[in-house]
């Protein structure tokens, strides 16, 4: 029985290697319902694998991934039918209609869905006559949320969204996840950008060499951080260079 | 199903919005048939010939050898085969002479009556074959009587004619079918090729696969794509090449084009497989290209596309005629140039379904989705 009180995710002691690499090694957590979750750290710390073994695209050497109540190993396909997926390097047919493109998807699910209503939602229904390769790297990105959601999914996986975005589409995809975040859908993220983490997480784990070395809110860990009597070695100020660009260049998305 | 169905559609519309695919498809061997098909080659060649051959003996093969000629002057085009054979070349094929050697021919004391018939249609050849039959027995004769006694005959030879109506339509006939045979080699190797090689390289089949959709439906979707774009392909190209051309298709039989689809889907199947090996095989466009011309060109040339496997050494065309495009390149030559149904088509059929299932092997051992 699941209820909703159960954990959406769970990860138990996954394990992954490739070859003499060992990539996951043995990593275990819980999401819960309708919270964003960040996996942080550096390139090849483990978090597109342990990602892609939660949406049944790899399989684990050990461990369990189970994604609402459905164990990913015993029935992928399955978990595939109510999770959304937005890859690393995501690519979509060329030669069709973006409109053509959410369709497809979501015949794909059996899901009968309006594929403008659904580029709306990410802002591209001005674009629905438009093909893949006429998008701009946001916009790519965006329809790749948009056909991530074409099945309404349980859970989201974001796999670094906003990598390679310029600051403005950065920030309009921000919006984007905490519009379907307030929709109900556990959002699970993985970035490289800690100021991305701090804005949308809910809580995150830090991942290095194939391990959780650390899981809290962005603010417990912060103050952790701080009882030891860290200092930063620049005094914070209240702008970051960030805001300097937004407010020179403005907030307006460049597509 | 529904899925299915989706995929083919979706993948329909991509390949008729992809203008290259159609250049290559459509307008590329169009151009090629008709250049060719204007171009008259039948003029330019030495006649071909039909020899059956009772005798088989040491008089009959210098017989043979004289008519060809050397490699200073070739006289004729010579085939050696059976009487039904070099019969039904020369009412439906491109053969223009059919040369009956006796049995008793070259045996001594013996007279060897020999039959040619031509096509009354082709006086030009006719006369050619005429001429070089007569220059050649008479030399023949000759020789004869320098022979001792003992193998001395008198008016050892002699010849009678006959003519009939054929029906082959020469070249531009027998060129069309060809080129539609590569075409639909080009189409399953070239597109699945390269789609599915971008596809793979882009990560579109990745993000497929993290849909609850199995493999199999998006292949299935791809494979009832190009079934369709390949007969879709061959009827444009008959109709427009015989059009163009000139030229009748299976002898007017209604039937030939029910025989065409099925040759069609047998050739867009084999060489969809050998496309999909290929492109389990290869990384990006980049290896992909080459591997897929080292098979697609040597076919091109070697499976009498552009000209008949007659006109090469027989060394080549013990192995040419063993390959996947001649088969196909036959069958369907069987049917619109001379009219055959499919049903008799026996060995291009089997030639055909071994390929087939050595393609469909290999494809299966190496497709690979990333």
């Amino acid at each position: 029985m699941t209820t909703a009180t159960d954990p959406v995710i769970v990860a138990k002691d996954i394990r992954k290697k490739y070859e003499d690499i060992t990539a996951v090694n043995g990593i275990s957590f819980e999401v819960r319902r309708g919270e964003v979750f960040g996996m942080l750290g550096p390139n090849g710390a483990g978090k597109t694998t342990t990602v892609e073994i939660l949406e049944g695209m790899r399989d684990a050497d050990s461990g369990d991934a189970i994604i609402n109540g459905i164990n990913v190993k015993n029935d992928p396909t399955a978990v595939k039918a109510i999770i959304g997926v937005q890859l690393q390097q995501n690519a979509f047919f060329d030669k069709l209609k973006l409109s053509e493109i959410v369709d497809l998807y979501a015949k794909l699910y059996l899901a009968k869905v309006d594929p403008v209503e659904i580029l709306a939602r990410v802002g591209l229904d001005n674009r629905k006559n438009a093909q893949y390769a006429e998008l701009s790297g946001g916009q790519k990105q965006r329809l790749s949320i948009a056909v991530a959601l074409v099945n309404d999914p349980v859970v989201l996986f974001l796999d670094e969204p906003t990598t390679g975005l310029d600051p403005q589409a950065r920030r309009q995809l921000w919006a984007l996840v905490r519009k379907i975040q307030k929709s109900g859908a556990t959002i699970m993220l993985t970035t490289h950008y800690m100021e991305e983490a701090e804005e949308l997480c809910d809580r995150i784990a830090v991942v290095e060499n194939g391990e959780i070395i650390a899981l809290d809110t962005p603010d417990a860990l912060i103050d952790q951080l701080l009882e030891t009597g860290f200092k930063p070695e620049k005094r914070v100020r209240e702008a970051t260079l960030d805001d300097v660009f937004l407010n020179l260049t403005g907030h307006d998305l460049r597509d | 199903m529904k899925i299915y169905l989706a995929l083919t559609i979706a993948s329909l519309k991509m390949y008729f919005r992809n203008k290259q695919a159609l250049f290559w498809a459509l307008f590329f061997p169009l151009l090629i048939m008709i250049i060719f098909g204007i171009m008259n080659f039948d003029r330019y060649n030495s006649p071909n010939v039909g020899i059956y051959d009772a005798a088989d003996n040491q008089a009959s093969q210098a017989l043979i050898q004289a008519l060809q000629g050397n490699s200073d002057q070739k006289l004729l085009s010579v085939t050696v085969d059976t009487l039904e054979e070099i019969h039904h070349e020369l009412e439906f094929g491109s053969s223009r002479g059919s040369i009956e050697i006796p049995a008793n021919y070259g045996v001594p004391g013996e007279f060897a009556e020999i039959k040619v018939t031509y096509d009354e249609r082709f006086q030009q050849e006719r006369a050619v074959i005429s001429t070089i039959l007569g220059q050649v027995t008479d030399a023949v004769f000759k020789e004869v009587n320098q022979v001792p006694d003992e193998y001395r005959v008198e008016n050892a030879i002699g010849i009678t004619e006959a003519v009939i109506t054929g029906q082959g339509q020469g070249f531009k006939a027998w060129l069309i079918p060809g080129i539609a045979a590569m075409a639909i080699m080009q189409t399953g190797l070239f597109t699945v090729v390269f789609t599915l090689v971008r596809f793979k390289s882009q990560g579109v089949l990745r993000r497929l696969k993290a849909t609850p959709i199995g493999a199999s439906h998006f292949l299935a979707g791809q494979l009832t794509t190009k079934a369709i774009v390949v007969v879709l392909q061959t009827y444009v190209l008959v109709i427009v090449g015989a059009i163009v051309l000139g030229v009748s298709v299976g002898n007017g039989r209604l039937g030939a084009w029910f025989d065409l689809t099925i040759l069609a889907l047998l050739g867009g199947a084999l060489f969809i497989a050998i496309g999909l090996a290929v492109s389990g095989w290869a990384k990006n466009e980049e290896t992909a290209a080459p591997v897929a011309n080292i098979i697609s060109m040597p076919m091109m040339f070697l499976s009498g596309v552009f000209f008949p496997l007659s006109v090469m050494p027989d060394w080549l065309t013990q192995w040419s005629q063993f390959l996947p495009l001649t088969y196909l390149a036959d069958g369907m030559r069987a049917i619109t140039v001379e009219g055959a149904a499919i049903s008799t088509l026996g060995s291009e059929l089997l030639g055909l379904g071994i390929w087939i299932v050595i393609s469909f092997v290999i494809a299966t051992k190496m497709f690979r989705w990333e």
